[in-house]
């Protein structure tokens, strides 16, 4: 995670993601998927072929790419379909749009009502005999039953959770990575799934996205570093309020 | 050049030849390239982030010291920063202290200036990389015998005051920075945290406390923190990879 400065002079964290090589996998149409949505098999980070059966190693063969250490769905409208095999790159996303991210929040194994749920727990003293951190009651009399999905003490972490709405700040084109504002889920180096944000106030907000994505090999050449309007870029002298 | 052997002393007999003093030679730019300074947060901290990432900070960094000139000052050396502020009168804001502590890796390295403003002791936090300051003057560069002065606050408050405006002493470029070896006072006990104790190792304090007080601080030493071998964290070959690029990329 970085600072980030606005032109105003205000200061926001920032956390990097690296986008590292991302391709499409698989085309999965509306009758295979038995919705109404067609979706786009994606993997993620290059990892050793050897650890996995053949049969899992057939999608990878297919596409003609490296054995993928994470594989996620993405829900595409038809005019959205990428060809398997091609590669994702940062420049998918630019500067001002806004993106929820997806991750595996850091495991803490199994812990008690208070750390895992944020019970108040007993008083230290005054007479409490070996009750100090417990849930205390866990329902009424009335109800002689404890209810499904009572917050009680079990494995904390270690599931996926999404940031939704995280502004993207600046994409760096030469090492794939996109500042998105604030923090996300997960520890250092974890995978991470970046999507086009679902919040109604971001609907209208991208202007105009690289359609259906970016493509290297294409005409588009980008310069190595795209930032947002706002941003103070440090090839600028220092602030000064008129 | 021609030199005369025969002179005559007072005694009228001929005075013994004294060879000419040996000339002393100070190659101005060798002694500056002995000397190199890599500001402290530079050295990236011991983790598991990926080091593509310090790469990336560390180029933002020389970029806005190109622009902007952030010269080199330890803790305990007095400085002058100016910050645009809104509010202000001239839309300027000039504060003069002594550098208490230099805190933050990276980009959101901070230091903590202090002064003691009409009987109010003050402290303000800058970040070195922050658009807002305008300049930064080293008004005395020197160093204390402690890395963190944080003890000033509970020290006698004129150890603490520094004119607002003070003259910036001039020094020569290739002398060595001066350590000031000055033992403060401090003020009655309690004070914000107990200063005499081990793991704060502070030597720059004259400590007035009985002999039993300080025998007892003594109780709280880790001797086996410095034979500590997982504590262990050499940066001299990262300091010197990370000179390295940094000059070059400066000197561009």
């Amino acid at each position: 995670m970085m600072p980030i400065w606005t032109k105003s002079g205000t200061k926001h964290a920032v956390t990097l993601l690296k986008v590292q090589d991302c391709h499409v996998l698989r085309y999965i149409s509306k009758e295979e998927s038995g919705g109404k949505i067609s979706k786009l098999l994606v993997g993620g980070k290059n990892a050793s072929p050897f650890s996995k059966s053949e049969s899992a190693m057939e999608i990878f063969k297919e596409a003609g790419v490296p054995r993928k250490q994470k594989v996620t769905t993405f829900n595409v409208t038809d005019d959205a379909i990428i060809k398997p095999g091609t590669p994702l790159y940062a420049a998918h996303f630019r500067p001002g749009q806004f993106v929820d991210v997806t991750a595996k929040t850091i495991g803490k194994g199994f812990q008690g009502v208070m750390k895992r749920w944020g019970f108040k727990g007993q008083p230290a003293s005054h007479g409490q005999t070996k009750t100090h951190r417990r849930p205390g009651a866990i329902s009424t009399n009335k109800a002689a039953k404890v209810y499904r999905g009572k917050k009680m003490p079990g494995k904390m972490g270690n599931i996926y959770r999404t940031s939704f709405g995280l502004k993207v700040w600046r994409i760096n084109t030469k090492h794939d990575i996109i500042y998105v504002n604030g923090s996300v889920p997960g520890h250092t180096n974890c995978l991470v799934k970046v999507k086009d944000s679902i919040l109604p106030t971001y609907k209208d907000c991208n202007k105009n996205p690289p359609f259906p994505t970016f493509f290297a090999d294409g005409d588009e050449k980008l310069p190595e570093d795209l930032y947002d309007e706002e941003i103070f870029q440090f090839t600028d002298p220092s602030l000064t309020y008129a | 050049f021609s030199s005369s052997s025969y002179r005559i002393s007072s005694d009228g007999k001929p005075a013994k030849f004294q060879p000419p003093p040996k000339p002393v030679i100070i190659d101005k730019q060798k002694q500056r390239e002995e000397r190199r300074f890599l500001s402290p947060e530079f050295i990236p901290p011991r983790g598991r982030t990926d080091p593509l990432k310090f790469s990336i900070e560390r180029k933002d960094m020389i970029q806005r010291r190109k622009v902007f000139n952030i010269p080199e000052f330890y803790v305990g050396s007095v400085l002058a920063v100016t910050t645009a502020d809104p509010y202000a009168n001239e839309k300027a804001n000039r504060f003069v202290g002594i550098c208490v502590q230099r805190g933050g890796k990276g980009l959101g390295a901070t230091f903590i200036l202090r002064n003691v403003i009409e009987d109010q002791g003050v402290e303000i936090c800058y970040e070195l990389y922050n658009p807002r300051i305008q300049a930064i003057e080293v008004l005395k560069l020197e160093k204390r015998l402690d890395d963190n002065l944080m003890y000033l606050r509970d020290a006698l408050p004129e150890y603490s005051t520094f004119d607002v405006n003070m003259k910036p002493v001039s020094r020569l470029d290739h002398e060595e920075i001066p350590v000031n070896k000055l033992q403060v006072r401090m003020k009655p006990k309690p004070w914000s945290k107990r200063w005499e104790r081990p793991k704060y190792n502070i030597k720059g304090i004259k400590f007035e406390l009985p002999e039993k007080k300080m025998k007892e601080a003594q109780k709280w030493s880790q001797p086996w923190l410095e034979f500590d071998m997982l504590r262990e964290y050499d940066t001299s070959k990262i300091e010197e990879k990370i000179w390295k690029e940094v000059s070059e990329e400066l000197k561009k």
